[in-house]
């Protein structure tokens, strides 16, 4: 085993700091510091996807022809950890950590050309077009019909859970182009380079935060042209499926799971156990938050782990285990949160929450993410492949390799 | 970074999996179990062959100065065939302890005989409170003529019914509070030992100090706090290795069974509920090798924060006795008997969980922000 490969990572680490420390507007500080889910307040962030593109540092993971950045895994986590602890906005993944990396893989030299320039600018934010009101667990089931007529292919049916497709200006989505054979063959993907086509209608879905994060599209015989197809007719199950590798694991997640570990301890520590004494002193509260703390850094392990090319990322099932590993302990981090806030918690304060809004928190900055974050990360279990499907992979695999 | 184990260690994890799995069958292990000693001559002497003995020691002592990783390398399949020989007690408490203590010559003198297979030893250090930290020891050890005088109890101290050699640990009683380490031979007059056997097949035994004299040479440093740490941290991830094999045995065996157990017609594997718990089982042991991974690399850099030997210690216990749990329940009726090995991977998970502080006090330790091991 070998913790020391590679270049000085001090002075990495005091280069990062630097430029984080310097680049971000307050505005981009601000939302940082109010964010309460996975897809961050959205001006800000874009704008700051921005700032860091111009650096070169918007697309880590990328291969470096493509704009990646030439660092190895322990710079990465250097990169993750000086990142997070500056409470700034996470970018959105749908462009960096889904849709380009699918592109690069899959996507037609046209395809590429055209859109990956954007994506790693932070010009184009594209959202996901996956799940319809028939169609969530059973993705494969999905209706939205694509029919071809002449160059283009005419969209008619309705997509869901279109993470912020009001704000968006791009679409990958997949259509049904057949219905003989298994439903799988039967699908096509699909890329909409502009919503603001002809039949095409958007309304946002507030969630139980209060925020209209999600978003229901309506089609009504939209035009897009056949070039736009990524793969094969009838074969975009198999590109959806190699998505969906990207989207569940390789990820560095952990950092931002041990920014929660932070913020719970220093909130507690400013706070009054309801049998007196410090909250950070009561035993049941340091139990609780140590075993959250001890999973977190086993998902940091698996992570590390996995980046340096260990076998133990190698079981087909891996990516299924790091998506619900993940998702769980955001749960779990965020009930802790909500737990400390108490009744501050729940007082309803979506102005104070905008960004620029100029109202002031009732409380602190705690008390103001801590019940939103905690109601927004009920859907991390169900996004990306329920829980209960992640499960059935797992389980299937074990049978299977055993 | 790199996390998997070099050439050297591979080859002899492969040399000692191939010898357990040809000489220490369920059934073989059941026997030795069964017996007055439960452990055997034959594979000791195979052990001391294949340089295990002295693996963690300096070559100073005749070791071949390996490092933890190379311990969990080997303990990994320890666990997963559930190996019952004393080697944590003999080699990794007392044998480790023992060169922790430095140039001393009694030291030296059981080191020794450890090595070359021909002595058994014991680590008296836990007392029964539940922590393996040394500022709770309160045996005491006073001054008495030329030597020292020793009063106190020991609890569950593994190998002590076999051991030639005591290794104790016990407050001195001058005003320093300093943590002494000394060799007390078991035939010594006052040492109390109430031998049992454990739930998970071991020897071990409570021992009791009633003034018992030992000489001044046989006090090995009056300053043994550091040295017991380091000693135990290794031991944990030693330790913890063995969980992690235990658990992947585990996994691997209730896959097995789910996938041909047929009920209503169908292989249990096929209900939701069951193949849920599979799935968790299997995060559960994704979760605690990472970390067992990680946690040794580190240590064997020399850069193992009392923090990461805690989580390491928790998540092994808690996740360890989690897996073992449903391995039970998923094997149904014949996971609650004598005669499958299920049942006796789950007791030693709980073993391990309970030993150097349970996972409840090592988790508590994390949340507080200051571990103390």
């Amino acid at each position: 085993m070998d913790l020391d490969s590679g270049p000085d990572l001090d002075a990495f680490r005091r280069e990062v700091a630097e430029f984080l420390d310097t680049a971000p507007t307050d505005a981009i500080r601000e939302a940082g510091r109010k964010t309460t889910s996975v897809f961050a307040p959205f001006d800000e962030t874009m704008a700051w996807h921005r700032i860091l593109a111009r650096k070169g540092w918007a697309a880590p993971g990328w291969p470096v022809e493509h704009g990646g950045v030439d660092w190895t895994v322990e710079q990465r986590f250097v990169f993750t950890e000086e990142y997070c602890r500056r409470d700034l906005p996470p970018l959105l993944p749908n462009g960096l950590k889904m849709i380009g990396p699918l592109l690069i893989d899959l996507g037609t030299e046209e395809q590429k050309r055209r859109h990956l320039p954007g994506i790693l600018a932070g010009d184009d934010y594209w959202t996901q077009g996956y799940s319809e009101p028939g169609a969530g667990s059973d993705l494969a089931s999905l209706s939205c019909a694509a029919v071809p007529d002449g160059d283009d292919y005419v969209i008619t049916g309705s997509k869901i859970w279109t993470t912020l497709a009001h704000r968006a200006n791009r679409m990958f989505m997949l259509v049904r182009t057949s219905t003989a054979g298994k439903k799988q063959q039967g699908i096509t993907f699909l890329l909409l380079d502009r919503l603001d086509l002809p039949g095409l209608r958007i309304r946002p879905i507030v969630g139980l935060d209060g925020f209209p994060e999600q978003c229901e599209v309506f089609f009504d015989e939209v035009r897009v042209p056949q070039s736009a197809r990524v793969g094969a007719e009838n074969d975009g199950w198999t590109v959806a499926k190699h998505l969906l590798s990207h989207e569940r694991g390789g990820s560095t997640g952990s950092p931002w799971l041990d920014r929660f570990v932070r913020m719970i301890r220093a909130a507690a520590a400013e706070r009054t156990s309801p049998f007196g004494g410090v909250l950070a002193d009561d035993p049941v509260f340091q139990r609780d938050l140590g075993e959250l703390e001890a999973d977190v850094a086993s998902m940091r392990h698996i992570e590390e782990l996995a980046i340096s090319g260990h076998p133990i990322a190698d079981d087909p099932s891996f990516p299924s285990v790091n998506k619900t590993v993940n998702s769980e302990l955001t749960q779990r981090l965020t009930t802790l949160m909500a737990r400390v806030s108490g009744l501050e918690g729940l007082a309803l304060q979506l102005d104070a929450l905008g960004i620029g809004s100029g109202t002031a928190p009732l409380g602190d900055d705690f008390d103001l993410v801590s019940m939103p974050y905690y109601l927004n990360s009920r859907a991390a279990s169900i996004y990306a492949g329920t829980n209960e499907v992640q499960r059935d992979l797992i389980a299937r695999s074990l049978v299977a390799g055993r | 970074m790199d996390f998997g184990f070099t050439d050297e260690q591979a080859l002899l994890r492969e040399s000692v999996t191939r010898y357990l799995e040809k000489n220490y069958s369920f059934e073989a292990r059941r026997a030795l179990v069964r017996s007055d000693r439960p452990f055997s001559p034959e594979v000791w002497a195979t052990f001391t062959e294949l340089g295990l003995l002295g693996l963690p020691f300096p070559e100073g002592v005749g070791g071949l100065g390996g490092s933890v990783v190379d311990v969990v390398a080997i303990a990994e399949p320890f666990g997963e065939h559930l190996l019952v020989e004393p080697y944590l007690p003999t080699i990794l408490l007392a044998g480790r302890a023992l060169a922790a203590a430095g140039e001393h010559p009694v030291a030296r003198d059981w080191l020794a005989r450890i090595v070359a297979g021909d002595a058994h030893g014991a680590l008296a250090h836990e007392e029964g409170r539940g922590t393996p930290d040394p500022a709770r020891v309160a045996t005491r050890c006073r001054r008495s003529g030329d030597g020292y005088r020793l009063d106190g109890e020991k609890r569950l101290v593994l190998g002590a019914a076999h051991a030639d050699v005591l290794v104790v640990t016990a407050r001195i009683d001058d005003g320093t509070g300093g943590l002494a380490l000394l060799v007390v031979e078991p035939g010594a007059s006052g040492v109390r030992i109430t031998p049992f056997r454990t739930i998970d097949g071991r020897s071990a035994a409570h021992v009791g100090f009633d003034a018992v004299e030992v000489p001044a040479e046989h006090c090995l440093t009056t300053d043994a706090h550091a040295a017991i740490t380091a000693t135990l941290a290794d031991a944990v991830v030693a330790l913890a290795a063995e969980g992690v094999g235990a658990m992947t045995a585990l996994l691997r065996r209730t896959a097995e069974y789910a996938a041909t157990r047929k009920q209503f017609g169908v292989p249990i594997a096929g209900f939701q509920a069951v193949a849920h718990r599979l799935a968790d089982m299997r995060i559960a042991c994704t979760k605690a090798r990472a970390t067992l991974l990680r946690t040794a690399a580190l240590a064997e850099a020399g850069r193992a924060a009392p923090r990461d030997i805690s989580v390491l210690k928790a998540q092994v216990g808690r996740l360890g006795r989690a897996v073992g749990e449903a391995a039970v329940q998923t094997h149904g009726g014949v996971g609650t008997t004598d005669e499958l090995a299920v049942g006796h991977y789950l007791k030693r998970l709980l073993a391990i969980d309970a030993m150097f502080g349970d996972s409840e006090y090592h988790l508590r330790l994390v949340g507080a922000g200051t571990p103390a091991v």
